[in-house]
């Protein structure tokens, strides 16, 4: 049996068909996985808004004369809950509350009577946790987004990714501003 | 001279030593995991063929048995004794072939290998089906009852940041948050079981969190949370079941000799059948996948006792042994190729697979926490300790570290007259000291008493005065009644000392507990449902010569690779030529071994096919002539 140049061309066809099906559906995956990530690291930024109250609740009484920082904690969150959708914006608000939320930690060490007090103890781990959860969700964005553009930049798929309407994502940094603000002491 | 030594020395420190990126060591470690599984299921294969050569003559011997009992009753057509004729032949045409090397046409040749393989195969085909649906069944509630979990307490800063750690860790990974449980045991050490990423649980010695900093905690868990990302679970399952299938293998070869695998078989059947729900049901998986694994490992039972020749002589017995006496002998064949097989070949290569997962999951580990340090620090600390976890023998190769002997020890627990004193003097402590606690716990139920007990403990090892002194009042009430059992209670004053490092105090803490080890043994209360199951080891890494767990050594190196800072001894280059030279010297009898064994697997093989193919002919014309006078 000869095998003719039709059977060939049908053969590469539906091949190439089934490969651009492949490739859209994985691509699709992917970006679900980032939207996914990237949602996380919302929940985990709700999650320490939701915490903030608790804490200066219990810290208070024993603070009586720390009350600007307290206030700048408390400011610093209602400026984050309320930036918005805007990217820059909102990161800059919620790296402000980070370092607000680091003052008060330095400054709750000089209150030793604090350090007894269950609650606050317990309050303190959630937090210094949620803190932790968000550089996390933040590194698994960053490694999920390295994987989404990878694939789409790597030959043959970066033929297909800008035609399927597929645009790389853009990795979360540190912002220029908090970058400065790493002073080391020596 | 010590000029040269030093700058050879100092050479080997700044050497830029060889690095290697976490995603890298992830890939080389997929495609051993490949490469390795491969070899695993051509060690099945290997160890099927005689498997199945030596189980199918057994089951055309029952088929022939039973159709010649249906044929006294109502004749059955020639046409199925023609086909059964049939059969035999194209079998003794495989096997003139394999002995005599007499030339047959292929065609025939292959159907005579299947007539001679496919009962075997499909035989333990349905074995493993039977096995996977049984542990599915099964499921991680008996595992959980087994190792006597609990949840962590939200409102206790340690167990609170465990918690913290595994959510934390979880989505770094991105996956849900498995649930984590506590063991209250002497061992530290962590384990994720279950049977997919769904339904994972990780599983934590509260010796563990007091043990590790948070950051060597994260690196511990990390690695708990990788292995479940990366699919080990589903690896463990299948590892498991392949096992459980030789030992449910072995059950019912055994089963027309003796009760116990009868009663094995019957449990088992019990088990599956009935619902999961049913209190007890989690305890009772933990017994079945026990006894199975334990089923394939070569000891005396039924079937020794069964021609036991040492027992009185009649003669029923003596016809019932030449009766029964072929199948002896391919018991034994069958029982000598699972067990040469499955210890020199299947058990080192999946043992080399895990070997891979773990290191893989080291390596994701990395990617989650990206501090390589955190987690060489857990796994030194970890194997300082030796974690073993009451009751967590099964799973061995499920922790993070390899658990230390004495586990099983530990498992067995004080005996009940031992358990009446404990629970005496602790409620009579409870009540003389003062304290309000305990009072009202009159029943003596002794796990939950054993529950307190920690608790009080872990406050006074935290320095509280009032836990302390009831311990010891407990501890002078005990040494009234039994002064060896009092010594094994920790002092207070020890555990709190150690807890802040003193070197001395851990060194007394170490031989209470040795005391109440030795203490609980001898009459250790056999756990119940099998008696006596509990002195025989019974984990999967039992069967291998090869630890399941990666050396430690190893673990570090890589870790080091990835940019962890861990003085690592360099090799002993002494002890390494010492090693060869034996190994050069040995490695010839071991072969020599090898090829003895095959040789009386192959003979024994023969031997029982050849008898039972006698024993056939003699029943079945008995039949015949019974049948037709």
């Amino acid at each position: 049996m000869r095998i003719s140049p039709e059977l060939i061309a049908i053969v590469i066809a539906v091949v190439a068909v089934f490969w651009v099906i492949a490739s859209f559906n994985g691509l699709v995956a992917l970006r679900t996985r980032v939207q996914n990530a990237w949602a996380e690291i919302d929940v985990q930024l709700k999650r320490r808004h939701d915490l903030i109250p608790n804490l200066v609740e219990a810290v208070r009484g024993y603070m009586q004369h720390e009350r600007s920082t307290l206030e700048a904690v408390t400011q610093a969150r209602t400026q984050a809950m309320s930036a918005g959708s805007n990217v820059t914006q909102r990161s800059a608000a919620e790296s402000a509350l980070s370092a607000a939320i680091g003052n008060l930690f330095a400054v709750a060490e000089n209150y030793p009577q604090l350090r007894a007090v269950e609650n606050v103890q317990l309050l303190q781990e959630q937090l210094t946790s949620t803190e932790s959860r968000i550089a996390y969700a933040r590194q698994f964005y960053n490694d999920e987004v390295m994987k989404y553009n990878t694939a789409q930049s790597t030959f043959p798929r970066n033929l297909l990714a800008g035609m399927l309407g597929f645009s790389p994502s853009v990795m979360f940094s540190a912002e220029a501003a908090e970058r400065v603000n790493v002073q080391v002491k020596v | 001279m010590s000029d040269t030594a030093s700058s050879n020395t100092l050479e080997q420190r700044f050497v830029p030593r060889d690095r290697e990126s976490f995603f890298d060591a992830q890939r080389r470690n997929r495609r051993a995991t490949w490469r390795l599984s491969v070899v695993c299921v051509l060690a099945i294969l290997v160890m099927g063929i005689p498997l199945a050569l030596t189980t199918t003559p057994l089951l055309y011997a029952v088929i022939l048995i039973v159709a010649d009992i249906i044929n006294y009753f109502s004749p059955l057509p020639s046409a199925f004794w023609h086909q059964a004729n049939e059969v035999a032949r194209f079998g003794f045409v495989a096997l003139g072939w394999l002995l005599d090397h007499k030339p047959a046409d292929p065609q025939a040749l292959a159907i005579g290998a299947a007539v001679m393989l496919l009962p075997g195969v499909l035989l333990s085909v349905v074995l493993w089906l039977g096995t996977n649906a049984l542990l599915k069944h099964g499921g991680i509630g008996g595992a959980l009852l087994a190792l006597n979990a609990r949840e962590p307490d939200q409102n206790q800063i340690e167990e609170l940041r465990l918690a913290d750690v595994v959510q934390e860790m979880a989505i770094a990974a991105g996956l849900p948050a498995p649930r984590v449980m506590l063991v209250d045991g002497p061992g530290a050490n962590a384990a994720a079981i279950g049977t997919s990423p769904a339904d994972a649980r990780i599983i934590v010695s509260r010796r563990m969190i007091d043990e590790l900093s948070r950051d060597e905690l994260e690196g511990a868990l990390a690695h708990l949370i990788a292995s479940i990302g990366n699919g080990d679970l589903r690896i463990a399952f299948r590892v498991a079941a392949i096992f459980e299938t030789c030992g449910l293998l072995v059950a019912l070869i055994n089963s027309p000799f003796g009760s116990q695998s009868r009663r094995t078989l019957w449990r088992i059947l019990r088990y599956g059948l009935g619902g999961s729900a049913k209190n007890g049901g989690g305890q009772e998986a933990a017994a079945v996948a026990e006894i199975l694994t334990r089923s394939v490992t070569l000891e005396s039972d039924d079937i020794d006792q069964f021609f036991d020749t040492t027992k009185k002589k009649s003669i029923f017995r003596s016809i019932r042994n030449f009766l029964f006496f072929p199948i002896f002998f391919t018991n034994f064949a069958i029982k000598l190729s699972l067990w040469f097989f499955s210890s020199a070949m299947l058990a080192p290569s999946i043992a080399l697979l895990w070997r891979t997962r773990k290191y893989l999951a080291d390596a994701s580990a990395v990617q989650l926490t990206r501090d390589p340090d955190s987690l060489a620090h857990a796994l030194q600390k970890l194997n300082e300790d030796g974690g073993a976890v009451p009751g967590g023998s099964w799973a061995a190769h499920l922790f993070i570290v390899t658990p230390k002997d004495g586990n099983r020890a530990s498992s067995a627990g004080p005996s009940p007259r031992q358990q009446e004193l404990l629970a005496q003097a602790w409620i009579s402590s409870g009540q003389s000291s003062g304290t309000t606690v305990a009072a009202q716990s009159g029943s003596a139920d002794f796990p939950s008493l054993v529950k307190e007990f920690m608790t009080v403990q872990r406050s006074a090892a935290g320095g509280d005065a009032q836990a302390q002194a009831r311990i010891r009042a407990m501890t002078q009430l005990l040494a009234a009644l039994d002064p060896a059992l009092a010594g094994a209670i920790p002092d207070p004053a020890d555990l709190a000392a150690a807890r802040s490092g003193d070197r001395a105090a851990m060194v007394r803490l170490q031989r209470a507990s040795r005391q109440f080890k030795s203490q609980a043994n001898p009459q250790g209360a056999a756990p119940q449902g099998s008696a006596g199951d509990a002195a025989q080891s019974s984990d999967v890494t039992s069967l291998s010569f090869l630890s399941f767990h990666p050396p430690l050594k190893r673990r570090l190196k890589r870790l080091d690779r990835m940019g962890a800072h861990v003085e690592i001894a360099a090799a002993d280059r002494k002890a390494w030529i010492v090693e060869a030279v034996i190994g050069m010297i040995f490695a010839p009898f071991l072969l020599l071994i090898v090829a003895m064994l095959l040789l009386l697997i192959s003979i024994l093989t023969l031997t029982s096919l050849t008898f039972l193919v006698i024993w056939l002919a003699f029943i079945h014309t008995l039949f015949a002539l019974v049948a037709h006078p």
